[in-house]
């Protein structure tokens, strides 16, 4: 048991090692698999979207459009009309999570299994969080803000900007983490059909619920700043 | 390494509190519904809310039986 979490949580995580300076810049897995994704996604968005026609669509096209109202329906959605623009960001982070969550289908390591990888995927939301009701309430409304509704809960409110954060990326580490864990461990016992039935469920179905609630909290906390 | 795995273990119990938390409000969705079916989608975006939070418990449970393992 220790050795196989040994293995997924202690190992070198440095796939390319570039010759910098005195020492070496390392390039960890997690980024090359995103690099991956970047290209494959850019492709695909290419693909998707050359010579687009007002008139005379083509089913290409038509399939493109529906799918892009249904993410931007859903997300907007959730944020309420007043934070209507911060849609497309949510949507290409529920496009990056929930494709990493998934790409343990095909032999890679997700790369939300690495701990910097949600740190940063949460910092970036209570930055945003927290700009936006800067931006909303200016310098004087925001500072008040911490001391709504009562002057008595401003070190609750304080101590959200470090909780939120937090909980987000531990929620989504965690859940990765433990999903492959458990996958390592059926393997081992079973190691033929059982995996290919529960990688359904654990790749699959909790990537995406995990994928969703990531972005459904940060678009609450956005519509809560912006009030 | 037994008193390791007793640690451990008892951060595990931290599963029994996900699971009540979640079939309490599972059962309360599936009321909620029933009296009305026109809000499920509504009820729906409120349970997945509810349910990652009440499951987020028992993920730091985890966290924190893997951290008594690697680290003792």
């Amino acid at each position: 048991m220790k050795e196989l979490l040994t293995e997924l949580l202690m190992e070198d995580k440095t796939l390319i090692h570039v010759p910098f300076g005195n020492g070496f810049f390392d390039i960890c897995n997690s980024v090359v698999v995103t690099w991956i994704f970047m290209a494959i996604i850019i492709a695909v968005i290419l693909f998707l979207t050359h010579d687009l026609k007002v008139h005379n669509i083509s089913k290409r096209q038509a399939a493109l459009e529906s799918a892009v109202m249904f993410l931007r329906g859903a997300v907007s959605g959730m944020l309420g009309e007043e934070a209507a623009g911060y849609t497309d960001y949510i949507v290409t982070v529920l496009f990056f999570i929930g494709l990493s969550n998934m790409v343990g289908l095909f032999g890679f390591t997700p790369p939300t299994m690495d701990l910097n990888v949600t740190i940063a995927l949460s910092v970036m939301s209570i930055i945003l969080v927290e700009s936006a009701g800067f931006l909303r309430k200016g310098p004087k409304g925001y500072i008040k803000h911490f001391a709504e509704p009562m002057a008595v809960v401003a070190p609750m409110n304080v101590l959200e900007l470090v909780i939120r954060p937090l909980s987000l990326c531990m929620r989504l580490f965690g859940n990765i983490l433990g999903a492959t864990v458990i996958m390592e461990l059926i393997k081992h016992v079973v190691p033929v059909v059982l995996p290919a039935a529960l990688s359904l469920y654990f790749d699959l179905f909790d990537g995406a619920i995990q994928a969703y609630v990531f972005c459904f909290l940060t678009s609450l906390y956005i519509k809560e700043a912006v009030e | 390494m037994s008193l390791t795995a007793l640690g451990a273990a008892i951060a595990a119990f931290t599963g029994i509190g996900a699971g009540i938390g979640i079939s309490i409000a599972t059962a309360k969705a599936t009321d909620a519904v029933a009296r009305q079916p026109e809000a499920d989608g509504k009820i729906m975006k409120l349970l997945l809310l509810g349910c990652a939070l009440a499951e987020a418990t028992a993920i730091y449970g985890f966290v924190i039986a893997i951290m008594i393992i690697l680290f003792s």
